[in-house]
């Protein structure tokens, strides 16, 4: 750094400390971000909460059934609670477990779509997608205008502190007629304003750096290895994310323009890019892949048998169900035993099966829209980093849908362990208590690809405003 | 006013030559002609859709042949939230709310399928809508339009050349403040009559009452709104010594009134008033109606003492000999229990919702943006309030057709019959199909009162300061 730079500095920094109105703006946003800590943590930890609710009564429930093996039988409720506790006919319908995807330690920070998408369920042996689709409560205003979390403050509110930093470094010298003064100097105008944005940069984006410390300190353990590639992700999307908008404002100032004339340019830009093209594509979106849930609503009506003492009815599902599951094909008992629990189950398990053509559709045509919007993400560096934070925090789209298809897996095992026990008429034993299925989502790290895909657009995009700034800036002041 | 007049003529003809003028007007043009295309696009496709959903879910109901009335109270149907036409114009929470639900017997299922939920988080930027566009981005236009109203006559000195010829400030600005409306109702009109032809010409159900009234009213809101950001911005640029500083106020109260305002209020209102999870919910709800509210009546002492009534009132000593069926009854008086139980916990709900969005509408009185969306919305029938009428009219359709199927029940069966006893296309006939009206449009601003008192003070607080500081300030101090 040479000495120029220095002094440059040196000034920018008393001039910064002088203006009342960018303190206070500083300060103002610090405020936001804190509360945004606030509000994001509050979130989670509610949901959290409702975790360990949940997991407290499947834990009740399970603890029920196994203390019942011990209690002597003598009244009608014992008895009963001992026959949902053992016999599959009861129990494959009855023990509910309760699925949950935990939120990351981060999410705080990035809300996404946890509060839209349930992220929990309780699940028995009966139709999966009878199960599947009951939202959690919200308030549809408070989802509307969505919320107030760091990413927020990060996406929407620093672009505008920048802005407001920045739109005048050098009109304001022209206006004030300090501009004639510093051509004279041995250092070009582009150098100075260069040195002044960067000065700007350290200052906003060091904010943001810190805002962003707090939070993740709050939040969760920084050095825990889950935590740590996720914070330092968050980090680095903080810093390109702010370069991004320095290199836009780099690129309207070089225009040379007077200071209303950047400033509206800027908050053209900003409106565009955090609202418009957004919003644009959103009912372009659905125009282009309209999605019908209507075919979805039957799934979830309670279906059952016409006649459930129709005879040649019960044969027909339990023959139909024994095509799709020829390992119960032996058991002799099937058509006598416990017959209306069997004929039930195959019945639920059949419903399953002719309703998953209709699910998947319904996936893939969210996969298809997902697809077409990304195409575009790379020209909006606002929607690219607010999804991306979403990756890294697991609080996205691609986070719930992976956490339906392990809840599919997970109903199949279900399934699997007490239709064992059902169709080849076993009783459930408090042995078999230990080898219940257990609920797992699949850890995959292919997102991180996706970060870093997403973190090479940004840099594509804030390089190339920056280059364009550049050469026009060299043009315009020779 | 002639020299207001004269003064209006001025101003359009340099207003039409400002190119950043022409430029966003045609971009907020160009906006709205979008936003119409897709709505209408998007309203006719989720219209036939659902229209043609509930037919076949009609036919399903009248076609599901001869059973047990219990039966097909628990095969139920499905209700489809429908469009209004409006949504066309104002999508308002039609995103973020439920699009159908289940009726069956003895359960109130929730809604579900938002369609927010078929989105990746993109969807939280917003979608593009005419109201969008009128209440966010034409704010803007106005402020570029107005910011350098005054300030630009001050810097170059024309305003004392005015004062000196005798032309009072009061009549300048009103000259500018006609001379902007103007200028915005030629967007405002033209676009009004549009919506006003289309949703005639669009064959629709009449779902949505006092329709012509309704857009008419929507007219009036939108122009009030316009004309308080007019003379709001010519009143900062009045007050403001240099056209830069008047610019970032304005642009600094837009950002506070459209995106920090809302999201800080509705995020407030739920950390003030908690939701309870849907878990919890459901859970209290199933524990009243088998403990009895307030734990006081338990299920099986409310049926003894109706047991014991019924016998007492016919004079006989059993079930079997009164001259109706009594699990017919005892399943409506379950019933009729269970709707009571879930309405104080609905209405518990409902109540945090208001809690919640209440401090939005006080907003109002501070935020002139908000008092408009919140109207726009309701006049457009895509509001909570209008959701949750619906809602409360499809309980009431299943409380009214399960009560059917139980009195016939309790009438035409004998008491232990279940798979002897059928009814069949009559019966279904009988039940009507489900129709919805919103409500009038007087119900609808009552709700919003709030709101319309918030801008009615915004449009005299304005004019008085205007003319207050039109009239105190004078020309040779500046």
């Amino acid at each position: 750094m040479n000495k120029v730079t220095k002094t440059i500095i040196r000034y920018e920094w008393a001039s910064f400390i002088r203006n009342k109105f960018q303190l206070l703006l500083l300060v103002i946003i610090f405020l936001f971000a804190m509360y945004a800590i606030y509000y994001g943590t509050s979130v989670i930890n509610t949901q959290l909460k409702t975790i360990t609710e949940v997991q407290k009564i499947e834990a009740d429930e399970f603890h029920q059934y196994q203390v019942s093996f011990d209690e002597e039988l003598n009244s009608v409720d014992a008895k009963r609670k001992k026959d949902i506790a053992s016999n599959p006919s009861y129990a494959w319908f009855r023990h509910g477990y309760h699925t949950v995807l935990p939120p990351h330690k981060y999410a705080a920070l990035a809300i996404g779509q946890r509060d839209l998408h349930p992220y929990y369920h309780r699940l028995t042996g009966m139709s999966l997608y009878y199960q599947l689709f009951e939202n959690e409560i919200s308030n549809p205003v408070k989802l509307y205008v969505g919320n107030f979390d760091l990413s927020f403050v990060i996406i929407y509110l620093v672009p505008l502190l920048i802005i407001a930093f920045t739109f005048g470094l050098y009109s304001i010298e022209e206006e004030s007629g300090v501009l004639a003064l510093l051509r004279i100097q041995s250092i070009s105008i582009r150098k100075i304003m260069l040195v002044r944005l960067m000065f700007y940069f350290m200052l906003i984006t060091g904010s943001a750096l810190l805002i962003s410390l707090i939070g993740l300190l709050v939040s969760g353990n920084l050095f825990a290895d889950e935590n740590l590639l996720a914070a330092l992700g968050w980090l680095a999307g903080v810093i390109l994310y702010s370069a991004f908008w320095f290199s836009l404002m780099f690129l309207i100032i070089s225009f040379l323009k007077n200071s209303a004339f950047n400033a509206i340019c800027a908050a053209g830009c900003w409106l565009l890019f955090l609202l418009v093209i957004p919003a644009v594509l959103n009912v372009w979106m659905v125009a282009k892949f309209p999605i019908d849930t209507t075919h979805l609503a039957e799934l979830t009506r309670r279906t059952g048998l016409e006649n459930e003492n129709d005879e040649k009815e019960q044969v027909e599902v339990l023959s139909e169900f024994l095509e799709y599951n020829p390992q119960y094909k032996a058991s002799d008992s099937l058509f006598h035993n416990n017959k209306y629990a069997k004929v039930y189950a195959a019945f639920t398990t059949l419903k399953d099966n002719h309703s998953k053509k209709d699910v998947d559709a319904y996936n893939r045509q969210i996969e298809k829209r997902n697809q077409w919007v990304k195409q575009f993400l790379w020209i909006n560096p606002a929607v690219n980093m607010q999804d991306t934070f979403a990756l890294i925090l697991k609080t996205d789209l691609n986070t719930f849908l992976s956490y339906q298809s392990a809840l599919s897996k997970f109903h199949k095992n279900i399934n699997t362990f007490y239709f064992d026990r059902l169709f080849w008429d076993k009783p459930i034993t408090q042995d078999d208590y230990s080898k219940r299925p257990v609920f797992k989502i699949e850890n995959s790290n292919e997102r991180w690809n996706q970060v870093l895909y997403s973190f090479l657009e940004i840099i594509f995009i804030s390089s190339l405003f920056g280059i364009l700034g550049f050469m026009k800036m060299k043009k315009t002041t020779h | 006013m002639k020299t207001s007049i004269l003064i209006a003529k001025k101003e359009i003809k340099i207003a039409l030559r400002e190119k950043l003028v022409l430029a966003l007007s045609c971009i907020i043009l160009v906006l709205l002609g979008i936003s119409l295309y897709t709505g209408v696009v998007a309203y006719k496709q989720q219209q036939e859709t659902i229209t043609n959903a509930q037919v076949e879910k009609r036919e399903e109901w009248l076609g599901q042949g001869d059973k047990h009335p219990h039966i097909a109270a628990h095969f139920g149907t499905f209700i489809f939230k429908p469009k209004t036409v409006l949504s066309l114009f104002d999508f308002g929470l039609d995103t973020y709310t439920g699009t159908s639900v289940y009726l069956e017997a003895h359960y109130q299922h929730q809604f579900m399928f938002r369609p927010a939920q078929d989105h990746s988080s993109m969807i939280r930027f917003g979608e593009l809508s005419s109201a969008l566009v009128l209440q966010i981005l034409m704010p803007l236009l106005i402020i570029f339009l107005a910011y350098a109203s005054f300030t630009k006559e001050k810097e170059r000195g024309t305003l004392r050349l005015l004062s000196s010829q005798g032309i009072t400030l009061t009549s300048v600005a009103w000259g500018k403040i006609i001379a902007y409306f103007i200028m915005l109702l030629a967007i405002l009109v033209p676009f009004a009559l549009s919506v006003l032809l289309i949703s005639y010409w669009l064959e629709t159900p009449d779902t949505v009452t006092d329709l012509g009234i309704r857009i008419v009213l929507l007219g009036a809101t939108y122009m009030v709104y316009i004309f308080i950001f007019i003379v709001l911005s010519v009143l900062v640029s009045l007050k403001s010594s240099v056209s830069r500083n008047a610019l970032l106020t304005l642009l600094t109260c837009w950002i506070l009134f459209t995106i920090i305002i809302p999201k800080t209020i509705a995020n407030f209102g739920e950390s003030l008033y908690p939701l309870p999870s849907m878990k919890i919910y459901k859970e209290a709800i199933l524990k009243d109606k088998e403990n009895g509210l307030e734990r006081k009546t338990p299920k099986a002492e409310r049926m003894a003492r109706l047991e014991k009534e019924l016998l007492a009132k016919h004079k006989v000593d059993s079930v079997q000999q009164l001259p109706f069926n009594f699990e017919g009854v005892m399943m409506q008086a379950g019933e009729e229990y269970g709707d009571k139980v879930y309405d104080v916990h609905w209405g518990r709900l409902l109540n945090i919702f208001h809690k919640q969005n209440k401090l939005g509408s006080y907003s109002s009185l501070v935020n002139p943006y908000m008092a408009l969306r919140n109207i726009s919305m309701g006049l457009s029938a895509t509001d909570l309030s209008t959701s949750i009428d619906f809602q409360k009219k499809v309980e009431n359709y299943r409380r009214s057709f399960i009560k059917k199927m139980n009195n016939d029940m309790a009438q035409n069966s004998k008491y232990g019959e279940f798979y002897e006893y059928s009814v069949g296309l009559d019966m279904w006939k009988s039940v009507e199909d489900f129709s919805y009206k919103t409500p009038s449009i007087y119900t609808t601003l009552k709700k919003y009162t709030i709101e319309l008192i918030a801008l009615l003070c915004w449009v005299i607080i304005l004019i008085s300061l205007l003319n207050y500081s039109t009239r105190k300030t004078k020309l040779t101090n500046e």
